[in-house]
């Protein structure tokens, strides 16, 4: 029985065949579970409209209820160069290198969907997952292999086929340290050592310079404030300082020696912030613990 | 005869593991108005999270962060939190099991009364 | 920046005090005005001038709290544009002493009030039997007071 929502979708399309409206009518139609009707309006639709972004995505997750991949990773890397940093296609494409077993990839495109939409719980669990099964070092919030939550509708990504590859070594440079944790160029980590200085990490301001010595030595002080105040408080040690200012909000944590300072638009959820501080703080603890 | 922030120290201290608040002058770290459990030296908590605050909000400026707002320390044993506003910061002392968010919320609304 | 005392007992309790407090300047001396430890300064005649001042300005404010309220009063703090100052007794077994700090705007009153009070237990608890004493004589005063300023310079 055709819903009253297809049916005016429908309706509007044939009234109209270069209607936008094949959009939502093929998302509708492949909610439903008609997946083929959904593939025909949709290709009708991108034959139209071959440069929508829309029109790709929907029949890259089409294509996925289907059993094309390959077709999907085509469109929505299609959807990418149409629209750089479409969080739809950087969803589906990091759910669909996890299948695959492309871990590395699969946290890049999870990363950069998060960083867009930093309050979604199924990416954050996603993306827990994908470095589970990267490093043992992490562990996935359910303990399991499983599905991911949030995967595109219609579609059951287990755990990979594929072997998970060899804990990847730590970049070369300790400037990036922490790139992949943070997903996102406008947050920033650095390792501080006990005098300040930048262990590891940096904070590239918007005229492309370094700024994590100075912002290091600035904030470092803080931590020196807060042992003072620890000793005579009567709490035991500080373990988490957060604290949210105009234009980004800080976190920080006794890592090593010194001590690890995230820093994150201040659109980012302090939650969120503090989340990505816990991360960092267990990347930095082996790296340190490697002896570097 | 309550000061003008009694209200608001009222309405902290009320939460559920919260065990003292303070109005502190972030200059001198001298209390101004305080609602405190017995047991709690609000002089030192005053003194040293008021000097706290001030270099956390220093800090973030000297770094182009702007003005800080609410900060929070947390230690092995409870939480220091604080939100300042025209020299005078708002503390609040709390045990680990309190529900910080809302009481970050709360100070944030309680510093149109600091203003 | 230099840290000495004249009595080997005062060290601890005063370093301890200079740097929770992060004050910039802190002097230790009697009544009288004789110095028992200093911080910060770097020159002998800056402490003397210090200690003369601050022994002057606490007998006066003690005169002035009888005056007022039937008993000394016993600190102050006076806050300059740039600088502070506090200035308090240092109650011990003996008698007492006299602190002077000076601090910007790395500290505060109250953290210097509280680390203050930490100062006054750990001296009570350090102090010898007869720390509090004065000298006797005038002739004996400038010698003591030389002979501490010679000490803490590194002259004796």
């Amino acid at each position: 029985m055709v819903t009253d929502d297809v049916r005016a979708l429908s309706e509007a399309l044939a009234a109209d065949p270069s209607s936008v409206v094949f959009v939502q009518l093929g998302e509708a139609l492949r909610r439903r579970g008609q997946v083929e009707l959904a593939h025909r309006v949709a290709a009708r639709g991108l034959e139209r409209h071959p440069q929508r972004p829309d029109a790709h995505d929907l029949v890259a997750r089409i294509a996925i209820d289907r059993g094309d991949f390959a077709r999907a990773r085509a469109e929505w890397e299609t959807v990418l160069t149409l629209a750089p940093g479409h969080p739809g296609a950087q969803k589906g494409l990091g759910f669909l290198c996890f299948q695959q077993g492309e871990l590395d990839e699969a946290a890049r495109y999870l990363g950069a969907a998060l960083a867009a939409a930093p309050g979604d719980a199924s990416l954050a669990a996603a993306l827990d997952t994908v470095r589970a099964a990267t490093s043992d070092a992490w562990r996935a919030p359910s303990g399991r292999a499983s599905a991911i939550g949030g995967a595109p509708a219609g579609t059951a990504l287990a755990a990979p086929a594929a072997p998970a590859p060899p804990f990847a070594p730590e970049p070369a440079d300790a400037r990036t340290l922490f790139a992949d944790v943070l997903g996102d160029a406008t947050r920033t980590a650095l390792l501080l050592d006990r005098d300040g200085y930048v262990m590891a990490g940096q904070h590239v301001g918007a005229d492309g310079r370094d700024a994590g010595a100075d912002i290091g030595a600035q904030l470092s002080g803080v931590s020196d404030e807060a042992d003072r105040a620890m000793r005579h408080l009567g709490l035991g040690r500080w373990r988490q300082i957060v604290f949210e200012a105009e234009a980004a909000s800080v976190a920080m944590a006794p890592g090593g020696d010194g001590v690890l300072l995230v820093t994150a638009p201040r659109a980012v959820p302090l939650g969120f912030v503090r989340r990505l501080l816990e991360r960092s703080l267990e990347r930095a603890h082996r790296w340190l613990e490697r002896g570097t | 005869m309550t000061s003008a922030f009694g209200t608001v120290l009222t309405s902290l201290i009320r939460h559920r593991g919260v065990t003292g608040c303070m109005v502190v002058g972030e200059q001198d770290g001298i209390i101004v108005d305080s609602s405190l459990q017995i047991g709690v030296n609000g002089t030192a908590f005053a003194a040293l999270t008021a000097s706290l605050y001030r270099r956390a909000r220093r800090s973030a400026a000297a770094a182009g962060f702007g003005e800080t707002g609410f900060f929070e320390l947390d230690a092995e044993h409870g939480r220091v939190c604080a939100a300042g506003r025209n020299d005078l910061v708002l503390v609040v002392v709390a045990g680990e099991r309190v529900n910080v968010g809302l009481v970050r919320v709360e100070m944030l609304k309680a510093l149109e009364v600091l203003s | 920046m230099k840290f000495s005392v004249a009595e080997n007992w005062v060290e601890a309790p005063l370093k301890q005090f200079v740097d929770e407090a992060r004050v910039q300047l802190a002097v230790l001396l009697h009544p009288s005005g004789q110095v028992l430890g200093q911080f910060g300064f770097a020159r002998s005649v800056d402490v003397m001038t210090a200690c003369a001042l601050s022994a002057a300005i606490h007998a006066s404010a003690g005169e002035l709290g009888r005056l007022v309220e039937g008993k000394p009063f016993t600190g102050l703090h006076y806050a300059g544009k740039a600088r502070q100052l506090f200035l308090a007794q240092v109650p011990i077994a003996a008698g007492s002493l006299v602190l002077l700090a000076v601090f910007d705007d790395e500290s505060s009153l109250g953290v210097v009030q509280l680390f203050f009070r930490e100062f006054c237990a750990a001296m009570r608890a350090a102090a010898p039997a007869s720390a509090a004493s004065p000298p006797a004589l005038a002739g004996d005063f400038e010698r003591e007071l030389n002979r501490n300023l010679a000490v803490m310079f590194g002259r004796a």
